[in-house]
């Protein structure tokens, strides 16, 4: 068997036995001096994300949160968008369908037909578990009210994220991470290439503008 | 692509071709010098740069020195979690078990995201004779399956090509209007490219770091071809070289942060997928079947060999191309390989034999660029050294360079013989020395001098000259 054969190969090139039940983890990597700027997350966070091409906007409230998807949503002209069935979202779930938006949840969509509504959404709303500071990324986790094509088939990516969960680096977020979703998806701006010419260009595959709400309150 | 694979990779004919190509040229020091500084500058903003890279170094090393425990946790993690575990010894059987997943799932159309292992592999020729419609989706290599070329960077496919040559391209295949702007050319590709994704039953992609512990795959990109190619069609197969686990969760933090900046110059990499096993019960999408291909294919005998096994350790991150001189004149296509540039003159020589590829080690100036930039502190130079003594026992050097080394070792073994040996040299290239300087070299050595003059010998040796001081 292949398996076998590999395996037998890796063990002969490292002239180890089976290795000792007990022994399998080397203790984790060490914890290397932060710079000071990652002592405000936040701001570093912001800057960050803006730098990368998404937009960054600091609200008060889940209400305010609201208030600014429902603008967002009219200066993009978007008529249906596809939103987290999350609990936090409930404000802003609300808000747009008062405004006349047609809401795609996951809920209520047949499985088979799921990928083609989302595919003909203007928008994605999503909330988004983390955020890292050093790098502007948003960490998605997916699950039945958390679909993943939510924040990547739609032109437009609107997100939550609640100041309280900006980490300041990747090693901070990976020190809490325990039960990983089946996708958990970290995201770094809009979707972007360089392969033609070198010239960066937004909306390779995924949506072509990231627009950040963070929840001071 | 389909070109027949030759016996031996003539890097100095295929170099000599790559200089005359002005476009190519023009391309190459465009784009490498613009990815030098980038990387640069994402390097100077991280204080503990140095730092990090030894750990990532460190925590590749330890991986690899209980491979095959990580290997096998990470097999058994991902069965718990619904997925399924395969193994190929070489490129054969990895063609097989994926044609056979193939045809037993009915798959008739495939998308493909950016992976050199399946470039290694050859996948895309073995699925179209199957019947299966293959298309690669990161937009550099659609352009490139477009116009039947490999891939010339590892990061940069696309590193030789014009935007010209891509509005030509897209024009004759697609048949889209002129367009010289490099947005109207990306909707074209995501226009076409979001059909075949809709319509797609099997993603196959690559792995940038699977996680022992978790069983989780780490798929790095930035256009979000690889996160619809993971979840959109039914079934996802990943393949990937033995060397690319990693131990724990935490070690993930330390290695994607060098990998984006070393090999973009990004701070982070606009999409990282981390994948446990295959979707989940009330999950709305992502795949049904989750395969793992984990790939030996010559790899073990790095793994088994005390003085390249650190080549493993290599994240694919193409640091070592961009500041390599001789891949900026020759370009990735002269290496005749999958890998090129220095880490690829380090493991082509292994994964394919020094009779093909005993050339490449000498495709280097060792000038030391490469490890100063590699995240995990790859020795590339000593490596280099170590592979051209080997191609020397080998017998796959060419008899002018045999000659001259011989040469030259009799030569410095000893001071009598280098006085005679020198004195020679004087009385010899009395001939050849025009205007102060040797012009040109007769056969077998006017290689030395095709491009350049040759300082003459000194007409009073050094230690002549110090004696009478």
């Amino acid at each position: 068997m292949s398996r076998d054969q590999v395996l037998g190969r890796v063990r002969a090139a490292l002239k180890s036995a089976e290795a000792a039940p007990g022994n399998l983890m080397p203790a984790g990597p060490p914890d290397l001096p932060r710079p000071q700027a990652f002592a405000d997350p936040l701001t570093l966070f912001a800057e960050r994300a803006c730098a990368v091409g998404a937009t960054v906007d600091l609200v008060a409230s889940m209400d305010e949160a609201a208030r600014r998807s429902a603008a967002w949503c009219a200066a993009r002209a978007v008529r249906r968008a596809v939103v987290w069935n999350v609990a936090s979202l409930a404000p802003v779930r609300d808000r747009l369908q008062a405004d006349g938006i047609e809401i795609i949840s996951p809920l209520l969509v047949p499985v088979r037909s799921w990928v083609d509504t989302v595919a003909g959404a203007d928008a994605g709303i999503t909330s988004a578990e983390w955020g890292i500071a050093e790098t502007g990324t948003l960490v998605l986790a997916c699950g039945p009210d958390q679909p993943r094509l939510a924040s990547l088939l739609p032109p437009a990516h609107l997100v939550v994220l609640r100041a309280g969960r900006i980490l300041p680096d990747l090693p901070a977020l990976f020190a809490r991470a325990d039960a990983l979703p089946s996708a958990l998806t970290l995201i770094t701006g809009p979707s972007r290439s360089a392969d033609i010419g070198l010239v960066p260009v937004f909306g390779a595959h995924g949506p072509m503008a990231v627009a950040i709400l963070i929840v001071t309150g | 692509m389909n070109k027949p694979r030759p016996a031996h990779i003539d890097m100095v004919a295929n170099t000599k071709l790559a200089l005359q190509d002005a476009d190519l040229q023009g391309a190459l020091n465009h784009a490498l010098v613009r990815f030098r500084r980038l990387r640069t500058d994402a390097a100077a903003e991280v204080p503990e740069w140095e730092a990090l890279r030894d750990l990532a170094g460190e925590i590749k090393a330890h991986a690899l020195a209980r491979l095959d425990v990580h290997l096998t946790q990470l097999e058994s993690r991902i069965a718990a979690l619904g997925g399924t575990v395969h193994w190929a010894s070489d490129a054969v059987e990895a063609r097989r078990i994926i044609a056979d997943l193939v045809r037993t799932r009915g798959v008739r159309r495939v998308v493909k995201s950016k992976s050199m292992t399946t470039e290694e592999i050859h996948l895309n020729r073995a699925l179209e004779a199957a019947g299966v419609a293959v298309v690669e989706t990161d937009l550099g290599e659609y352009v490139l399956q477009l116009a039947g070329e490999p891939p010339s960077h590892i990061i940069a496919p696309t590193i030789h090509k014009s935007v010209a040559a891509v509005s030509r391209l897209f024009s004759e295949k697609l048949g889209a209007p002129p367009l010289d702007d490099p947005e109207d050319l990306n909707r074209v590709a995501r226009k076409a490219l979001r059909t075949e994704f809709l319509a797609a039953d099997m993603g196959i992609t690559g792995v940038n770091f699977a996680i022992a512990e978790t069983g989780t795959l780490v798929v790095v990109e930035n256009e979000g071809n690889a996160r619809l190619a993971t979840t959109r069609p039914r079934i996802h197969v990943a393949v990937m070289g033995i060397e690319k686990v990693l131990p724990r969760l935490a070690d993930l933090g330390v290695l994607l942060r060098v990998l984006a900046r070393s090999a973009t110059g990004q701070r982070a990499s606009v999409y990282v997928s981390m994948i446990t096993g295959p979707r989940r019960t009330g999950e709305a999408d992502g795949p049904e079947e989750l395969h793992l291909l984990i790939l030996d294919n010559g790899r073990t005998r790095l793994l088994a060999d005390p003085d390249l096994r650190d080549s493993l350790r290599c994240v694919r991150c193409g640091a070592c191309l961009n500041v390599c001189p001789v891949y900026e004149r020759a370009g990735g296509h002269a290496y005749e390989s999958v890998y090129s540039g220095p880490i690829g003159s380090v493991i082509t020589p292994v994964l394919e034999g020094l009779p093909r590829a005993g050339d490449l080690p000498f495709a280097s100036t060792l000038c030391g660029a490469c490890a100063e930039v590699c995240p995990v502190k790859i020795d590339l130079p000593r490596m280099l050294l170590e592979l051209r003594a080997r191609a020397v026992r080998a017998g796959v050097i060419g008899w002018v360079d045999r000659l001259f080394a011989r040469g030259w070792t009799f030569a410095m073994s000893g001071p009598a013989r280098l006085r005679v040996v020198a004195g020679l040299g004087r009385l010899v290239q009395r001939l050849l020395v025009r205007r102060g300087r040797i012009e040109r070299l007769p056969y077998p050595f006017a290689g030395w001098t095709a491009h350049r003059t040759a300082p003459p010998l000194a007409a009073q040796a050094f230690r002549d000259w110090w004696r009478s001081r």
